[in-house]
């Protein structure tokens, strides 16, 4: 059991970490996450022994850490620190061995405990076949492996991890994870994970730690702290938090495309479309910062979803049904605020006419329409050529039609700021 | 593998001892190892009232005795010393590059020497003079690079390379404005043993002697140091506190090899390299071994050097590059 109590910390004179305290207890598995800077590696580090906390206490099982001696915390605390380099050629298992240290006398030759030991934590990370290898001769993976066989060789009640696959490829990243995990629940193992990979904490721990600034923003289960508020006033990063249909874990996913992460509020943008076809438009817009409005689209369509996801208005229809006068009155209402309305790429047959009758509507009421026009519409009719005549009108009514979405987005660049040079 | 290394250690010490016996018998004046096992036997005692035989011609006890004697443990000393020193430097710093002197001992011992040659040259002066700037250095290293009860390694480097640089700066102007003593100086930076008698045997043996099985308690701690400072304090091991001591006792041993015997230059790297080559990087047998293949390299370093072109002698320092070179090139490229 470790037990942090209002603990403060300092880097060479500058105050990294205020007033944290948190406990963990057998079983435990916390992360803890947090921005660059934000002091996670340093709070590591002073629960694991390495800096002095210039305030607080940290408790391990109920005695003062600062006290004890760095042989009995070495056999409580094991650590995976981010990468380690070896320079002179060790064998693998003279490596692992070393995790043995804490348990020996200064010329104590390890004995057969201790070599059962090493040879059962190289079984578990899958390493025994690497043992008379130089530790210089394998691959990073590798190494990051034989370096948490001796954690484990260590034989602690708890485990601290430093970004332990930050320089991994994903299959070691699972391996290592699954096993720590598994190590976590058959032996109650408590693991302590430093990472700024909120899918990884989202899908191993139980508790979350999110530090901001030096100190603690929020801390409890992960589904409670892993929210998109707390990501955004964290991160500052728009996010998506949501159940993973496979995993069963939540996982998050940052909102942002254009690798801006906030843009000012922009005009506002009606986006006539359906069955996926205006997705890709509908990101575009919202990751530029205009004001999205969608509509009409069937309920549970791609379209639909993407505008749930990011939380744009959008006039919805009942699954497979065509649509309604009311919706069609919303449809226009909203069409009606914007500054201008894009027409997606949509097949048209009975039961969404209605939407190309709101957008002729539109362009009666002499507001801006951007038609995409790839696919010639007869190709796409299936109303026995209502919708082409339509099309027509349109036409020569003034409406705008471009070749595809990229040209759709310039030209409402150009339309709603023509002062600004593209 | 235990019985291996034993074993070797064996093998090694028995080479010791045919290298000891050799080198007192090689010369300008070639003595009989038969003549030397009675010129020993004689001045040992106990030995010297059981075996009664007839004793060896005087100028042979006295060429052996108060000349190749002295030297060759002088020899074996310095070369144990150094080369432990390397092995623990190259550990501590986990630069297979880092030697003796690579924290600016020699630099500063240089220095002592030529300022106690220049102000009161004397067979005292000078080696006391070059262990205490030895170590005067060391301090002032530590202290420059130490900040918030740490001392970074790659700081400690730089400060020393820094340091040195300082002290050579005022050895060579030492050096400039005293030409009629720059003679002497040069010889004593090249390294030898032409002025071994048994003052200087006696006056290293306790630093060396001590220091080479004191840095062997702590070859534990040098092989974990080489996962990282934290790792090994993670491990158990008191990081700060090991560093300090392996730091003071490599300063020991070298400042007092070079107070005796000057800046000789070569064993110190290169002897933990050719070590870990044949055993293996584990400092448990790499800390024994560098000391026994350092002492018995610089024996025979030192009797070519004596010997080669006799009676005129080398500086010994000469004789460790030209054969050490070859064959460090020849194992990194095997």
């Amino acid at each position: 059991m470790l037990k942090v109590e209002r603990i403060n910390c300092c880097l060479e004179n500058t105050l990294i970490l205020r007033d944290i305290s948190f406990q963990v207890t057998k079983g435990d598995f916390l992360g803890i996450a947090g921005p660059n800077g934000s002091g996670k590696t340093t709070l590591l580090r002073t629960i694991s022994g390495i800096l002095p906390p210039v305030k607080g206490k940290v408790y391990l099982e109920r005695e003062d850490m600062s006290q004890m001696d760095k042989k009995r915390i070495a056999r409580k605390i094991a650590m995976v620190p981010q990468n380690t380099f070896i320079t002179f050629p060790f064998t693998v298992r003279e490596v692992v061995a070393m995790g043995r240290t804490p348990y020996l006398h200064r010329f104590e030759r390890e004995g057969k405990k201790d070599l059962k030991k090493v040879k059962e934590s190289m079984l578990l990370t899958r390493t025994w076949h690497l043992r008379d290898k130089r530790v210089t001769e394998i691959s990073g993976g590798e190494l990051q492996m034989v370096v948490i066989a001796q954690a484990l060789a260590q034989d602690t009640e708890l485990l601290f991890l430093d970004e332990p696959t930050s320089h991994l490829d994903i299959n070691y990243e699972l391996e290592v994870l699954s096993l720590i995990a598994r190590l976590n629940k058959e032996r109650l193992l408590i693991v302590i994970l430093v990472t700024h990979n909120l899918n990884l904490v989202a899908r191993y721990c139980q508790k979350l730690i999110l530090l901001k600034e030096g100190k603690i923003y929020t801390q409890g289960e992960v589904e409670d702290v892993l929210t998109s508020e707390n990501i955004k006033s964290v991160y500052h990063v728009k996010a998506l938090v949501k159940k993973h249909p496979l995993t069963g874990s939540i996982y998050t996913f940052p909102l942002c495309f254009n690798g801006k992460t906030e843009t000012k509020k922009r005009e506002k943008i009606h986006l006539v479309c359906g069955g996926g076809s205006g997705s890709a438009l509908m990101r575009e817009l919202w990751d530029r910062g205009y004001e999205v409005s969608a509509g009409v689209t069937n309920v549970f369509d791609a379209d639909f979803e993407t505008a749930t996801l990011l939380n744009v208005p959008l006039v919805g229809e009942a699954p497979f049904s065509p649509i309604t006068d009311e919706s069609y009155r919303k449809n226009l209402r909203m069409i009606r605020e914007s500054k201008a309305i894009i027409l997606a790429e949509i097949p048209f047959g009975e039961g969404n006419l209605l939407n190309l009758k709101a957008v002729r509507q539109a362009l009666k009421e002499g507001m801006r329409v951007v038609i995409i026009n790839k696919t010639p519409i007869h190709e796409r009719d299936y109303t026995k050529g209502r919708a082409t005549r339509i099309f027509e009108d349109l036409k020569r009514e003034g409406a705008i039609f471009v070749k595809d979405e990229k040209e759709a987005l310039s030209l409402i660049e150009k339309i709603l700021n023509p002062d600004s040079v593209i | 593998m235990l019985k291996s290394r034993r074993k070797f250690i064996g093998f090694l010490l028995l080479i010791g001892v045919i290298t000891f016996w050799v080198s007192l018998s090689m010369g300008s004046v070639s003595v009989s190892v038969k003549d030397i096992l009675k010129i020993i036997i004689h001045r040992l005692p106990f030995l010297n009232n059981w075996i009664k035989s007839e004793p060896a011609p005087q100028k042979y006890e006295l060429i052996i005795l108060n000349l190749r004697l002295p030297r060759i443990l002088l020899a074996m000393l310095v070369g144990s010393g150094l080369a432990t020193a390397g092995a623990a430097m190259q550990g501590l710093f986990k630069n297979p590059l880092a030697s003796p002197y690579v924290v600016g001992v020699s630099s500063g011992s240089s220095f002592g020497a030529a300022l106690a040659i220049l102000l009161l040259p004397g067979i005292f002066s000078v080696p006391l003079s070059a262990f205490f700037t030895g170590l005067v250095t060391i301090f002032l290293v530590y202290r420059i690079s130490k900040s918030d009860s740490r001392v970074p390694v790659e700081t400690l480097l730089l400060a020393g390379i820094a340091v040195g640089l300082f002290f050579s700066a005022i050895t060579s102007l030492i050096m400039y404005i005293s030409a009629q003593s720059v003679h002497h100086l040069v010889f004593w930076m090249m390294g030898g043993f032409g002025n071994a008698n048994w003052d200087n045997v006696i006056a290293a043996t306790p630093f060396i002697g001590f220091g080479i099985p004191a840095i062997y308690y702590f070859s534990r701690e040098l092989n974990v140091m080489q996962l990282g400072e934290e790792s090994a304090t993670h491990l158990g091991v008191e990081i700060e506190k090991v560093k300090k001591i392996l730091l003071i006792l490599s300063s020991l041993i070298t400042a007092s090899a070079v107070a005796v015997s000057g800046v000789i230059g070569f064993v110190g790297l290169i002897i933990p390299h050719i070590t870990r080559i044949i055993v293996g990087p584990d400092h448990r047998i790499v800390i024994p071994v560098s000391s026994l293949i350092g002492g018995i390299f610089l024996i025979w370093c030192d009797s070519l050097a004596r010997t080669v072109i006799a009676p005129v002698e080398l500086p010994v320092g000469i004789i460790t590059s030209c054969f050490g070179a070859p064959f460090f090139i020849y194992l990194l490229k095997r």
